[in-house]
This record gives structure tokens, C-alpha cells and sequence, in this order.
């Protein structure tokens, strides 16, 4: 079990680029970690089949620490392990049992007696993680072992600035999930989302866990509906700050704004297609009828898609850029229609509920999720968009809107408006698709919009 | 002993003669003549004089800044908001009256470049509401075009649900944010 004989690999940082660009904002978890290693093969390959649809339970004893750490490093070490937890808790993939519950066995030291007191626990697997620091650096070594087996069959070495303490977690976390789970991990991705908290709404970035919140646009107007780059380097969205409503791109590397559509009255629902060359959103034409167009990144061949004399607003390129799901009222009440990408081809999806709005696409295509209203308020509802067949998600509690798949279709964003004794609160809140293990994501203002990043490569 | 004798005596003297001296003067005099003058003095003190704010409130408020000209507008019930029903942007004939209105103010001024909000109650989503908003500022627009008024100086936002009258969680509180709301916004040439 030395180190040496186990280390095989350093892996190379696919994300440097976007590390060696200054200022990055999305990247404000801090840079990548310096160096990564494989501490060791596998030695054993764990059985994963028919285990999708359970947990792994998985012991996580405290951190250990070898040598001192001085105070900057210990509180590092403190959030490390604290984020570590929480990915790997979060992620649906493992069940873990923290230091609380561990506290009921008396460990022994030898690794055999051990590992079947942790066994004891029904724990299937075991997360031993150390750090210890050198030359002002922070290195995390951390082991996974099959504890029926007794062996390692995943372990890794990260070292970095203390700064950076959530990011190594957040690495560790998503690479332990893509082993015992064969899908990446959410850890590193980010969330927009917009925000009243500073009494203006700007567009705000935070980490897949909430952490980090930050924001991104400093226009003291009204400033919304953020929307992702697929490159993820850069976010559309809708700012009232030359007056109307109108849809501007700003560079998440550099802060750069730039104007896409401003001419007209409004230009809002801004969604890019899958490649990132174009984007769809509504513009108002006539007396107030807002219809969908399409344009390039660059605002320039504005093409209108849409003919209808109801409300046509709130595209959704679908991710394989063939269809455009939106929001029309032409029969009456918003209800969501799909079309092909050239604005033929109509077809209903909704047909519950007298008000829909909202369409976001799964990843890989198959099904859509938006906000129906059917009682009072709305619910997250899901649909099949070849069987039509659709399902609530949630149920009451508040309004619940405007619902966003993470990148990998395992997860659902959603905002929840709830009357409470100090006036109604919007809060964002994130599920799982199946509509179970909710969390809030956020607490300060009224918070709107929220979408996920894809992977960062 | 003497001396002092003499001394009281001659203060005897000459108080005796001063009061012989004092009341030849004490006749009947223009007394009166000088407490009517003091009168005088005190009426004028009190007299007010107009101070230049009451010049001001009487001049024409829509020649000042716009500020003063769209509160005064609203406060003298020359403009005002007009309601919808929830998710309608079809104009109620309560609506019309109100438009008549103020199409009468905006002839008066037809210096103003007006600007027409459109506003929705929370219930909608947050981006529908924004595309009926603008079908709410546009309805109404239109309405005021076809009585007479030019479209140019008349501008048409929507705000959607982003600028609400008023937050509760009622209908009391509701039907007053489903609104077209009016500005005046500029001067033409100014």
C-alpha cells in the first residue's frame, strides 16, 4: 500500500485553459488544483450492476490530519471536507454516514477489525480522506475502499492553494461519483439566476450547491432571464437599462456586456441553440404582439418563426437543434406548442391545465419540463414530448416555476413563491427529476430564472 | 451740631421748591396724538404682506419640471391608470372612459411625449406576464389612436410583474397591479 507503488498517472487538467484566463467569473470556486494524481489502480472493480436505483451507503469518518496546519489551511481543510460531504450526499449516488453516525464504534487502528466495524453499519464502502499541508499548500490524498474487500478502488492526491479548498473537494467529489456511478458529477457546474436582493433584479451566478453567490450585472434597472452559452463562457439575458426590455451578452471571463437585440419595444426569453451560433427568443411586432424570431449570436439574420395573432413567447431550442418548444396563447390560454426549428410543424404538448409557460428541455431531448397551473398556483410538471404523457412534480407548497434540467437530466431547478406573514418570498429550490429530495438553494431577496451551466470541461 | 442742622434744613428748602417747580408743567398736553401714532405702527407690522409661493401655485404646473407635471396630472384626475381583468388585455368600457380622458389631456398637450406601462398581477408566470404586459401598453396605445391622438410621441413598455402598485396576496391588492400606468416622459424638442 506505499504511495509510490500505487501512483501510475497524473492526469493532465483538461479546464487549464479556462484557468489561465484572469478573472473568470464563473471560476471564483478559484482555479483548478495545481496537480492531481492517481494514488492507485483499482484493484478490484466493484459490482455495479442492478445497483442504479439505490444508494450506495458510504462511511466518511473525519478527515485526518497528518503534521500541523496552520489557521488559514485548517479552515480550508474544515470547508474541504464539509463540501465534500455535501456533493457526495447531494448527488443521489451515495448514502453517507458522517462522523455522528460513525461515533457509536470504537475503531481499532487495524484496518481488518475496522472495516467490519464499519461493515456493522451495513456500510458498503469507506472514504478515508487526509490532508496535510507543505509549503503553504494544501494536499488533499483521499481513498475509497470496497470495504468486503478490504482494497482501494479509487484513490487520488490533489494539491492547491488553500483559496481554492471547495474546488479540490467539488473535483474529488465528481470524480468518486463518475466511478461508482459511470455519470459525471454536478459538483463543478454553476447555476444563473436572477435576483432582487440588492433592491435592483440583476442576473447572479452560484455553485451547483448554492455556494459562492455572486452577481454579474450592476445595471440598477431591471436585469433577467439569464441563459447559458453552451460553451458556458457566456450568459444572454434581459436588461431594461436603455428602457425597454431588450436582450444583451455578457462575457463571463471579462464582464464585457454586449447588446444583441434593442431595437423595438420588447426583446425578452432569450434560449441559444445547442451549438451556441444562434438564439431564439420573443420580439413584439405590430400593436404588441410578441412572436418568436431567431437570430444569430450576433443579433444580425433576425428571422420571425412564428405568425399567430395570440401570444408567442418563451422559446426553448431543443438539444438536438431540430424543434423549438414555446409558449402560445392561440387558443385561448398559454399553453406549449413545439415546432421544427424553420418554424413548421406545429404540434401541442399541454393539454392539462388552463395556463403552462416555460418549456426547458431534457438533456437528451425526450422530455419537457415546465410550470402548470391546474388548482390555484403552479406546479412543476414533466411531459414526454412523443408520448405527450406528462406528470406533477411537485405539490403546492407556494407557486412552483419555472423549472431547468441540470446537465444531466438528474436533477430539476425550480423557483417556489410562498405568502408568508412578511409578504411573499420566490426562493430557488433544486430536486431531483423524480420530483423527491428537495433542497433550497437560496434565502436572501426574491430569486428568478434559474439555470444550470453545462459540465465544465 | 451745628453744621448738621444747617444741612437738613437746606434739604427741606429744596425739596419744598422743587415741588413748586414740577407742577406748573402738569398740564393737559398732545398725549393722545402720541399713543394713536404707537396704534399705527402696530397695524402696519400686522399686515401681511403675499409671499411668492402663492404667486407660484397658481401658475401652470405642466410648464414645470416633469415630475411636478405627472403628479399634478394624476392628482387632478387628468390621467389615469386603467385596469384589465387577469390574463386579458382586452379594454373594459370603464377602460374606454378612462382612456377619453386622458386622450382629452394629451390633445391639450401635445407637447408631451407620453409613455404607456404595462403592468400584470404576480399570479402569471414571469415571462408570460412580460409579453402580456406589452399587449396591455399596445391595447391601450391603439385605443387612444383611434381617437385622434398621434402615435408618435406615445411609447409602450412592459414591465410584466416587475413593477407592482402594491404587494400583497389578494385580489384587493391584484387588480390594481393588472394596469396600464401613463408618464409623461419628455417634451417634444425638449
Amino acid at each position: 500500500m506505499t504511495r509510490a507503488s500505487k501512483t501510475t498517472a497524473t492526469i493532465l487538467l483538461t479546464f487549464c485553459v479556462l484557468w489561465s484566463l484572469p478573472g473568470a467569473a464563473w471560476s471564483q470556486q478559484g482555479p483548478p488544483p495545481e496537480a492531481q494524481e492517481q494514488l492507485s489502480d483499482p484493484e478490484v472493480s466493484v459490482v455495479l450492476e442492478g445497483r442504479q436505483r439505490s444508494r450506495f451507503r458510504l462511511a466518511m469518518p473525519a478527515l485526518q490530519v497528518e503534521g500541523g496546519l496552520g489557521p488559514q489551511v485548517r479552515s480550508a481543510a474544515e470547508q474541504l471536507e464539509e463540501t465534500l460531504r455535501t456533493d457526495l450526499d447531494r448527488s443521489g449516488v451515495f448514502d453517507v454516514q458522517g462522523p455522528m453516525q460513525l461515533s457509536v464504534l470504537t475503531l481499532t487502528g487495524s484496518d481488518d477489525r475496522d472495516f467490519e466495524l464499519y461493515r456493522s453499519l451495513r456500510n458498503e464502502l469507506l472514504l478515508r480522506a487526509l490532508v496535510r499541508q507543505d509549503q503553504g499548500r494544501l494536499i488533499l490524498e483521499g481513498r475509497v475502499y470496497d470495504l468486503a474487500s478490504g482494497k482501494v478502488v479509487l484513490g487520488k492526491r490533489y494539491r492547491g492553494d488553500p483559496a481554492i479548498a471547495r474546488r479540490i473537494a467539488h473535483t474529488f467529489a465528481d470524480e468518486i461519483i463518475l466511478y461508482f456511478s459511470g455519470r459525471q458529477g454536478l459538483a463543478l457546474t454553476s447555476i444563473a439566476f436572477a435576483s432582487d436582493r440588492s433592491s435592483f433584479k440583476e442576473v447572479y451566478l452560484m455553485d451547483s450547491d448554492g455556494a459562492n453567490q455572486r452577481p454579474i450585472t450592476a445595471h440598477k434597472s431591471i436585469s433577467m432571464s439569464p441563459e447559458w452559452n453552451p460553451n458556458g463562457r457566456e450568459l444572454a439575458y434581459v436588461s431594461y437599462y436603455s428602457g425597454s426590455p431588450s436582450i444583451y451578452l455578457v462575457d463571463l471571463t471579462s464582464g464585457r456586456k454586449t447588446p444583441v437585440i434593442t431595437t423595438g419595444s420588447l426583446n425578452i426569453s432569450p434560449s441559444f441553440s445547442p451549438d451556441g451560433k444562434q438564439m431564439a427568443f420573443a420580439r413584439s411586432i405590430g400593436n404588441g404582439n410578441a412572436e418568436i424570431f431567431i437570430c444569430n449570436r450576433d443579433g444580425s439574420n433576425l428571422q420571425q418563426l412564428t405568425h399567430s395573432s395570440g401570444i408567442d413567447t418563451n422559446p426553448a431550442w431543443s438539444p438536438n437543434k431540430r424543434e423549438i418548444a414555446f409558449t402560445s396563447s392561440r387558443t385561448g390560454s398559454p399553453q406549449i406548442y413545439i415546432m421544427d426549428a424553420e418554424g413548421a410543424n406545429l404540434r401541442r404538448v399541454t393539454f392539462e391545465g388552463n395556463y403552462n409557460d416555460g418549456a426547458a428541455w431534457s438533456p437528451d431531448g425526450t422530455r419537457i419540463v415546465y410550470a402548470s397551473r391546474r388548482t390555484g398556483s403552479f406546479d412543476v410538471a414533466v411531459a414526454d414530448v412523443v408520448t405527450l404523457e406528462s406528470r406533477l412534480l411537485t405539490n403546492g407548497g407556494g407557486s412552483n416555476e419555472t423549472p431547468s434540467f441540470s446537465p444531466d437530466g438528474h436533477k430539476i431547478l425550480f423557483t417556489q413563491k410562498r405568502t408568508t406573514r412578511n409578504g411573499t418570498t420566490t426562493q430557488i429550490f433544486v430536486m431531483d427529476a423524480t420530483g423527491g429530495n428537495r433542497q433550497q438553494l437560496t434565502t436572501q431577496g426574491n430569486n428568478s430564472a434559474p439555470v444550470w451551466s453545462g459540465f465544465k470541461n | 451740631m451745628y453744621r448738621k442742622s444747617l444741612v437738613t434744613v437746606w434739604v427741606g428748602v429744596l425739596a419744598v421748591s422743587l415741588l413748586f417747580l414740577g407742577c406748573p408743567k402738569k398740564k393737559p398736553a398732545p398725549a393722545p396724538e402720541v399713543i394713536e401714532l404707537q396704534e399705527t405702527v402696530v397695524e402696519e407690522v400686522e399686515t401681511p404682506t403675499p409671499p411668492a409661493v402663492i404667486v407660484d401655485e397658481v401658475e401652470d404646473p405642466f410648464s414645470e419640471d416633469l415630475e411636478t407635471a405627472n403628479i399634478a396630472a394624476y392628482e387632478m384626475g387628468l390621467l389615469g391608470d386603467v385596469y384589465f381583468d387577469f390574463d386579458k388585455y382586452d379594454l373594459k368600457p370603464e377602460a374606454r372612459e378612462r382612456l377619453a380622458k386622458n386622450a382629452e389631456f394629451m390633445r391639450a398637450h401635445p407637447e408631451f411625449e407620453m409613455l404607456i406601462e404595462g403592468h400584470c398581477d404576480e399570479r402569471g408566470t414571469e415571462e408570460y406576464n412580460l409579453a402580456l404586459g406589452d399587449r396591455r401598453a399596445n391595447a391601450t396605445k391603439s385605443y387612444l389612436m383611434s381617437l385622434g391622438i398621434p402615435a408618435g410621441p406615445i411609447e409602450a413598455v412592459s414591465f410584466g410583474e416587475e413593477r407592482p402598485q402594491c404587494r400583497e396576496s389578494s385580489e384587493a391588492c391584484w387588480w390594481r397591479n393588472r394596469r396600464a400606468h401613463f408618464v409623461i416622459r419628455g417634451r417634444q424638442g425638449g
